[in-house]
C-alpha cells in the first residue's frame, strides 16, 4: 500500500520499502514504507510502542528486517550492519546524547584526528583553533575548551548533530531532541537545524511535541502499531488531523455496564511534582473506571509511576479508602491496596527468565509463607492455576519462562500478578500495547470483571476509542494539569472533542 | 552564588590530592623529628619507586575504564626471572649469569607477554577484565614459586642494581654525605614521560575517549580494542621496570616480592584522580597519589605504628578513595538533575530534588 | 504442548551435566592416580571440600544476586585468628603468642565470630547498595582490611590450643567420618531446599535476573543484596570455625586463594555470573570437582605452587565457557520509552 506522497521529482536519499520486523511475542513493524528527500526535515510521530525506534534501528543497521529493502543513494540493502549504515551516511542522535563527557568539546569533535605539531605531539592550540573553525562553519558557537559534561542539553544535542555532519552524514536522525529544553534553547536548536538543511543535510525528526513538528518539519509520517498510517506534507495538514491519525480508531468498541458506586476510595489532593505535573485533584470511586489521556509529556505517565512508587511522587495528599496513602515504594503500594501495570512489560512488568508461576506470585509471597519463609507450593500452584484458567492464559504449563509467551498472554500474567494483591485501586498504563486484537478483548473483559468486583481502575492510554468504550470518565491532561473531563454517555463525549482537548491545551500556554 | 560555591568545591576536589600531600608532610614532620630529616625526605619516593611504576601502568589501564589487578604478580615474576638468570648458583640463581642488559631485556619481554595475554583474554575472548586479571594475579604468583628452586636469588651485578638501588649523586652533609637515589629521579622521569604520552599523543587521547564512552569513541573511528590491548602491554612493561627497580633496590629477588601491592596501586591511582569509571585523571595526579601513599607509609613506620596497621590501613585507604569517587559521581548526577529541573515551568511548588 | 516435555529433558541433562564430569574425573583419578581411592584420601578430599563448600554456599548466594564477594577468605582468616585470640591460653613459647588472656568459652566465642562475619557482610552490602561503590573493589579492599586486622591481632604469629569444644565442628569424627563433612553436606541440602522453596530464594534470583522488575514486583533489591552479603560473611566465619577446629592452629594467612576457588566452583556448577540463574546443587558439584583435582595434584607430588597456578587456569577456563554461553544467547530487543533496550535472556 503506497501511502507516501511526494511533490517533487527529486530522488529520495533514503527509501524503505515493505520493512517488517518481529520479535518474540510482538510484531514490531508491518510492511513499512518510508522515504526521506534530500534537504528535508521529515517528522516521525506516534506513541510509544508504535514502532518508531525499531524502524530507526533498522535504518541504522542495528536490527535486521525480516522482509523489505532499504535504499540509500544508489545502493539497495536487504540488511545492513552499523558500519555500512555509517558509511552510507546515516547518523543517529539519541535522546540522551552519547558523547565522551569527561573530554572537552574540541576533543569530542576531533576525536581520533587531533592536530599535531612537527614532532608528532598534540598541538593543543591547534586543536582549539580547528574545533572552533569547524563549529563556526556551521554557525554553532560553543566554548571548545569546556568539558562536554558541563554543556547544557541543548548544546550537547547541537554538538552531536555537528559531529555527525563532520562525519559526512547525509541523514541525521534526531530522537526527541527537545525533551528537556527551554523555549530559547529550542529556538536555538531549530535555527541550527534549519541552517543545516539549507546546506543540504536531511533529518528525521522523532518527537511527540506536535507543534514543534509543525514548526520545523517539511513532511510528517505517522506510525501506529508498527504500521505507517500516512505521510503528509505539513502544509497540507493540521494538528487535529494529525492526532486523529496517531490515535487508535479502528478497534471494536467494547461496551459495558457501569459498575461505579458512590463510595470514594481514592483521593488525590493538590498533587504536584516539579517538572511533570501540578495541582492534580482527583476523586475515584469504587468500581469506577477512569481514563487519563493526553499527549506524551502531559504528565500522566509520571503520575501513574509516582503513585505506585516507581518514581518520586511529589508533594500533596493521597488518600486510599479514607486513610492516608503513605507508600513510597512498590511493595508498600501493594500492601496499601494500589497496584500498577507498567507500559514497559519487559523492563518492569515481568522477569523473563523465570516461570509463569513465580511471576504471578512475587508480590504475595508473604501470604503464601507457611513457616520460616517457606512457600506453600501447593497453595501457590492452585492460585496460579486458577488465574490461568480465569484469564485464559495460554501456556504449556506453569513452569514455562514468561519470555516465551506471546505479548497478550504475558500481559495476562501481569494482570494475574496484580490481581493477587487484591488491590483497591489499579493503575494501568497502556494495557493493550503489544497485544493482539483477540487478546485485547480478553484484557477489556478482565478490567471489566475487576471493576465489577469493586476495584477502582485508572487507565492511562492514548487509545481514545478503547477508553470511550470502557471508561466511566475520561480526563485529559495537558502540560501537567488536568484540563478536561468527559463523562460516558454525555453529549460532548465524542472522539473529536476528546482529540480537541488533547491538542487544545497546548495552544493555551503560549 | 551557587555556582561560585560549586566552582570552589570542584577546585578543592580536583586538587585534593596535593592538599593531602602537603598536609601529610606537615603533620608527620611535626609528629616525628626523624621524619623531617633530609635523609628521610629524599628517600620517600626511593622506597616506592617500584610501586610507582605499577601506578603508572594501572593508571594507563584505568583511564580506559579497565583494571589490571595482576600487576603485583607480574612485578614479582619479572623480578624473579631477572634474579634467576643473573645470580650465580651459589646465590640462588640458575647459574646462567647473563649480562645485566640481557637480563633486563628478558624481564621486559616477560612483562610484555603478561600484558599481551591480559589484553588478548579481555579484548578477543571478551572476558571480564576484573576476573581475568585477578586470575592472572594468582597464576603468576604460583608461577613465581614454581620457577624459583630456592627461596632467594641475590647479589646482582652493580650495573643491574643501579636503577633501583644506585645513587645519582652525593651531597656532602654534616659528617657524611647524602645520596640522591637514581630511582627517585627515574620514577619522576617516568611519570613525566607517561604524562606526555597521555596528554600529548593521539594514542593517549584515544585512551581517554575509550574510557569516557566506549561506543562514542568507536563511532569516532577509534579502534577501542587495539587501544585496550596496548594499555595492557604498557602495564606489562611497567611491571617489568617495576621488577627491575624492586630487585635492584633489594639486591635480591624472593617469591614474595610485590605481594600486597595491588591495593596501594589502586588507592594511589584513584585518590590521585584517576577514576574507576574511566576517561578521567592525569599522570601528575597519580604521582600525587603515589606521593601521598609514600608519605603515609614512611610516616606511619617512622612513628612506630605497627606494620599490620599499615596493612589494614591500605584497605581502608582504598575504600576511602573509591567512596570519594562514588560521591563525586553522585554529585554530578545531582547537579545535572537540578539543572534540568530548574528549567521547567510546571509544578514550581514542589522544591525537592530526588534522584532514584 | 509436547515441546514442553522434550525441553525439560534436555534442560535436565544440561543442568546436571557437571555431575557427569565429576563422575568421569573421579573414575579417571581412581585409575590413574595412586592412592586416590583410599578411604583416608577420599576423606581428605571431603575435608577440603567441606570448608570450600561452606564458602561456596555464601558465594553462590551472592552470585545469584548478580554480585561478587571477594572478601570471604578475609573473613575466614580474621575469624580463625579472632577466635584463637579470645579462647587460647597465653603461652610464651613459640606457637602460643599473644592470646588475649580472656580465655573465653567457645559458646561465647562462636557467636562472636559469626557476628563479625555478618557485620563484615553488612558493611559491604551498605557500601555497594547505598554508596553505589564498585562491588569488586569493595570486597577486595574489605578482604585486605580483614586480613590486616587478623595480622594485627595475631602479630603474624601462629597460635595453637583451641579448646576441644570449639574444635568439634571442624575436627571431630563419628566412627571415623568427619563431622564437618556431614555438616557441610547438610548445609548444602538445607540451603538448596531453602533457595528453591523460600521467599528469600525467589527474591535473590529475581533481583539478580532483573532488578527493575523485581523492584516493581515488590522486592527490596538493596535489602536482598545486603542480606546476601551478610550470609556470605556468616559462611566465611563458619568456614573459619570449621577450619580452625580441624587444624587447631590459626595463621593469618589461612585461606589465601580460596576466594577464586569459590567463584570457580560456582561458575563450573552453572551459577551465572550475571545473576538470576543457578543453584547450590550445581555449585556443590563444582566444589567436589575442584577438591578432587586439588587432591590429585597433591598426590602426584606436584609442586604445591603449581596448584595455585592451575587453580587460576581452571577459573579462566570456567570464565571462558561462561562468556561463550552469553555470546550465543538470543537477545530480545524491546522498545520502551527510552529507546531500545537490549536484554540477553
Amino acid at each position: 500500500m503506497n501511502t507516501v506522497k511526494v511533490k517533487t521529482e527529486q530522488k529520495p536519499i533514503l527509501t524503505m520499502h515493505g520493512i517488517s520486523k518481529a520479535f518474540p511475542g510482538v510484531q514490531a513493524l508491518r510492511r513499512v514504507d518510508l522515504n526521506v528527500l534530500p534537504g528535508e526535515i521529515h517528522g516521525l510521530v506516534g506513541k510509544n510502542g508504535a514502532g518508531k525506534t525499531t524502524l530507526m534501528a533498522v535504518v541504522m543497521g542495528l536490527q535486521e528486517p525480516n522482509e523489505g529493502t532499504i535504499e540509500i543513494g544508489d545502493h539497495t540493502y536487504r540488511s545492513m550492519n552499523p558500519q555500512e549504515a555509517m558509511l552510507a551516511g546515516i547518523a543517529f542522535v539519541p535522546q540522551h546524547v552519547a558523547m565522551m563527557d569527561s573530554l572537552t568539546v574540541a576533543e569530542n569533535i576531533l576525536a581520533g584526528e587531533l592536530p599535531k605539531n612537527k614532532f608528532g605531539f598534540i598541538d593543543w592550540k591547534s586543536v582549539e583553533r580547528e574545533a572552533k573553525e569547524r563549529l563556526d562553519k556551521l554557525n554553532l558557537h560553543l566554548d571548545v575548551t569546556k568539558r562536554v559534561e558541563g554543556l547544557s542539553v541543548a548544546e550537547k544535542t547541537m554538538l552531536a548533530i555537528a559531529k555527525a555532519l563532520f562525519g559526512d552524514a547525509k541523514l541525521i536522525i534526531l530522537d526527541e531532541p527537545t525533551a528537556s529544553l527551554s523555549r530559547a534553547d529550542i529556538n536555538r536548536l531549530f535555527n541550527f537545524v534549519k541552517s543545516l538543511k539549507e546546506k543540504g543535510a536531511s533529518f528525521v525528526y522523532i518527537s511527540h511535541h506536535l507543534e514543534e513538528v509543525f514548526e520545523i518539519c517539511d513532511r510528517v509520517t505517522v506510525m501506529r502499531d508498527g504500521r505507517i498510517i500516512g505521510t503528509e506534507y505539513v502544509a497540507d495538514i493540521d494538528i487535529p488531523k494529525l492526532i486523529v491519525m496517531m490515535v487508535g480508531e479502528d478497534v471494536e468498541d467494547y461496551s459495558r455496564k457501569s459498575t461505579c458506586t458512590d463510595e470514594i476510595v481514592f483521593v488525590l489532593d493538590h498533587l504536584t511534582r516539579r517538572g511533570y505535573y501540578e495541582e492534580i485533584n482527583l476523586d475515584l470511586r469504587k468500581g469506577e473506571i477512569l481514563g487519563i489521556t493526553g499527549l506524551q509529556g502531559c504528565g500522566a505517565e509520571q503520575l501513574g509511576k509516582g503513585l505506585f512508587g516507581l518514581e518520586y511522587r511529589g508533594v500533596g495528599e493521597v488518600k486510599i479508602k479514607g486513610k492516608e496513602f503513605t507508600a513510597k515504594l512498590p511493595i508498600d503500594s501493594f500492601n496499601e491496596g494500589l497496584a500498577y501495570l507498567p507500559q514497559d512489560r519487559y523492563r518492569f512488568g515481568l522477569i523473563g527468565v523465570r516461570p509463569v508461576r513465580e511471576n504471578v506470585t512475587y508480590p504475595i509471597l508473604n501470604r503464601l509463607i507457611q513457616m520460616i519463609n517457606l512457600i506453600n507450593r501447593s497453595e501457590e500452584k492452585q492460585i496460579v492455576e486458577n488465574f490461568i484458567n480465569e484469564l485464559e492464559i495460554i501456556t504449556p504449563n506453569q513452569e514455562q519462562a514468561v519470555r516465551l509467551l506471546s505479548g497478550g498472554n504475558q500481559q495476562k500474567v501481569v494482570f494475574a500478578k496484580l490481581a493477587t494483591t487484591k488491590p483497591a485501586v489499579l493503575i494501568l498504563h497502556e494495557p493493550t500495547q503489544g497485544v493482539d486484537v483477540r487478546a485485547k478483548m480478553d484484557i477489556f473483559r478482565i478490567i471489566d470483571e475487576l471493576a465489577s468486583q469493586g476495584v477502582a481502575a485508572i487507565i492511562i492510554s492514548t487509545e481514545i476509542r478503547e477508553l470511550m468504550g470502557i471508561c466511566d470518565r475520561i480526563i485529559v491532561m495537558n502540560n501537567g494539569r488536568i484540563t478536561d473531563e468527559f463523562l460516558k454517555g454525555a453529549k460532548n463525549t465524542t472522539p473529536e472533542n476528546i482529540l480537541d482537548a488533547i491538542e487544545g491545551g497546548k495552544n493555551n500556554h503560549e | 552564588m551557587n555556582t561560585e560555591k560549586n566552582k570552589f568545591i570542584t577546585t578543592i576536589f580536583d586538587n585534593l590530592i596535593w592538599l593531602l600531600v602537603i598536609s601529610g608532610l606537615i603533620i608527620f614532620s611535626v609528629l616525628s623529628p626523624s621524619f623531617r630529616t633530609p635523609f628521610n625526605l629524599v628517600n620517600i619516593l626511593y622506597r616506592s619507586a617500584a610501586l610507582g611504576m605499577l601506578v603508572i601502568g594501572q593508571a594507563f589501564v584505568m583511564i580506559t575504564a579497565n583494571f589490571d589487578l595482576s600487576s603485583e604478580s607480574g612485578l614479582g615474576l619479572t623480578a624473579m626471572v631477572g634474579g634467576l638468570v643473573l645470580a650465580s648458583e651459589v646465590d640462588g640463581g640458575l647459574g646462567l649469569e647473563v649480562s645485566p642488559a640481557l637480563a633486563i631485556l628478558i624481564m621486559i619481554l616477560v612483562g610484555l607477554l603478561i600484558g599481551y595475554i591480559n589484553g588478548f583474554l579481555i579484548t578477543r575472548l571478551k572476558m571480564n577484565n576484573l576476573i581475568v586479571t585477578i586470575a592472572m594475579l594468582m597464576i603468576l604468583r604460583g608461577l613465581i614459586y614454581i620457577i624459583s628452586p630456592g627461596a632467594t636469588a641475590s647479589f646482582f651485578p652493580k650495573s643491574f642494581n643501579w636503577l633501583g638501588g644506585g645513587a645519582l649523586f652525593k651531597m656532602p652533609m654534616g659528617k657524611g654525605s647524602l645520596s640522591f637515589p637514581v630511582a627517585t629521579f627515574f620514577i619522576l622521569f617516568a611519570f613525566i614521560i607517561a604524562h606526555i604520552i597521555t596528554r600529548y599523543t593521539q594514542f593517549g587521547r584515544n585512551m581517554y575517549a575509550v574510557g569516557s564512552n566506549l561506543s562514542a569513541a568507536k563511532d569516532s573511528g577509534i579502534e577501542a580494542d587495539k587501544i585496550i590491548r596496548k594499555v595492557y602491554l604498557i602495564s606489562g612493561f611497567c611491571m617489568a621496570i617495576g621488577g627491575l627497580l624492586a630487585a635492584g633496590r633489594l639486591d635480591s629477588a624472593t617469591p614474595r616480592v610485590g605481594v600486597g601491592m595491588v591495593f596501594p596501586v589502586q588507592a594511589a591511582a584513584v585518590i590521585g584522580g584517576v577514576s574507576l569509571f574511566g576517561g578521567r585523571g592525569s599522570m601528575i595526579g597519580a604521582l600525587g597519589g603515589l606521593m601521598l601513599w609514600s608519605i603515609l607509609d614512611a610516616g606511619l613506620s617512622i612513628t612506630k605504628v605497627s606494620p599490620y596497621w599499615i596493612e589494614a590501613s591500605r584497605g581502608l585507604l582504598l575504600l576511602f578513595a573509591i567512596g570519594l569517587d562514588a560521591i563525586k559521581v553522585k554529585r554530578m548526577r545531582q547537579r545535572a538533575l537540578a539543572e534540568a529541573l530548574s528549567r521547567t515551568e510546571i509544578g514550581l511548588d514542589d522544591t525537592q530534588i530526588v534522584i532514584d | 504442548m509436547n515441546n514442553g516435555r522434550k525441553i525439560d529433558l534436555v534442560k535436565l541433562f544440561l543442568d546436571n551435566f557437571i555431575w557427569i564430569i565429576v563422575v568421569l574425573v573421579f573414575t579417571y583419578f581412581s585409575v590413574q592416580v595412586p592412592n586416590f581411592i583410599t578411604l583416608g584420601n577420599l576423606i581428605n578430599v571431603l575435608l577440603h571440600a567441606s570448608v570450600l563448600g561452606v564458602l561456596v554456599i555464601g558465594q553462590t548466594i551472592v552470585l545469584l544476586t548478580g554480585n561478587f564477594d571477594l572478601s570471604a577468605e578475609g573473613v575466614l582468616s580474621l575469624t580463625t585468628v579472632l577466635a584463637m585470640w579470645l579462647m587460647a591460653v597465653p603461652r610464651t613459647d613459640a606457637g602460643g603468642a599473644q592470646a588475649s588472656g580472656l580465655i573465653l568459652h567457645p559458646f561465647i566465642v562462636i557467636p562472636i565470630i559469626l557476628l563479625v562475619g555478618m557485620l563484615s557482610g553488612w558493611l559491604i552490602g551498605i557500601m555497594i547498595t547505598r554508596l553505589k561503590m564498585n562491588g569488586f573493589i569493595v570486597t577486595l579492599a574489605m578482604q585486605l582490611v580483614l586480613r590486616g586486622i587478623a595480622l594485627l591481632i595475631s602479630n603474624a604469629q601462629i597460635m595453637t590450643g583451641s579448646p576441644p569444644l570449639f574444635n568439634w565442628m571442624g575436627g571431630a569424627r563419628i566412627n571415623g567420618f568427619p563431622v564437618s563433612v556431614g555438616v557441610t553436606l547438610l548445609m548444602f541440602l538445607i540451603v538448596n531446599y531453602l533457595l528453591n522453596q523460600s521467599k528469600f530464594g525467589r527474591e535473590l534470583r529475581a533481583v539478580g535476573a532483573n532488578a527493575d522488575a523485581a523492584h516493581a514486583s515488590g522486592f527490596d533489591a538493596k535489602k536482598t543484596v545486603t542480606r546476601a552479603y551478610i550470609i556470605s560473611g556468616f559462611m566465611g566465619a563458619f568456614a573459619g570455625w570449621m577450619l580452625l577446629g580441624r587444624l587447631e592452629t590459626s595463621i593469618s594467612s589461612l585461606g589465601v586463594g580460596m576466594t577464586l576457588e569459590t567463584v570457580a566452583a560456582s561458575v563450573i556448577g552453572g551459577v551465572s555470573l550475571q545473576g538470576g540463574l543457578g543453584s547450590v546443587g550445581g555449585a556443590f558439584a563444582g566444589v567436589i570437582l575442584l577438591s578432587m583435582i586439588d587432591n590429585a595434584l597433591n598426590l602426584i607430588d606436584i609442586d604445591p605452587f603449581w596448584v595455585q597456578g592451575i587453580r587460576g587456569l581452571i577459573i579462566l577456563v570456567a570464565l571462558l565457557i561462561e562468556a561463550q554461553k552469553f555470546r550465543y544467547k538470543p537477545k530480545v530487543i524491546h522498545e520502551n520509552e527510552n529507546g531500545i533496550v537490549e536484554k540477553a535472556i
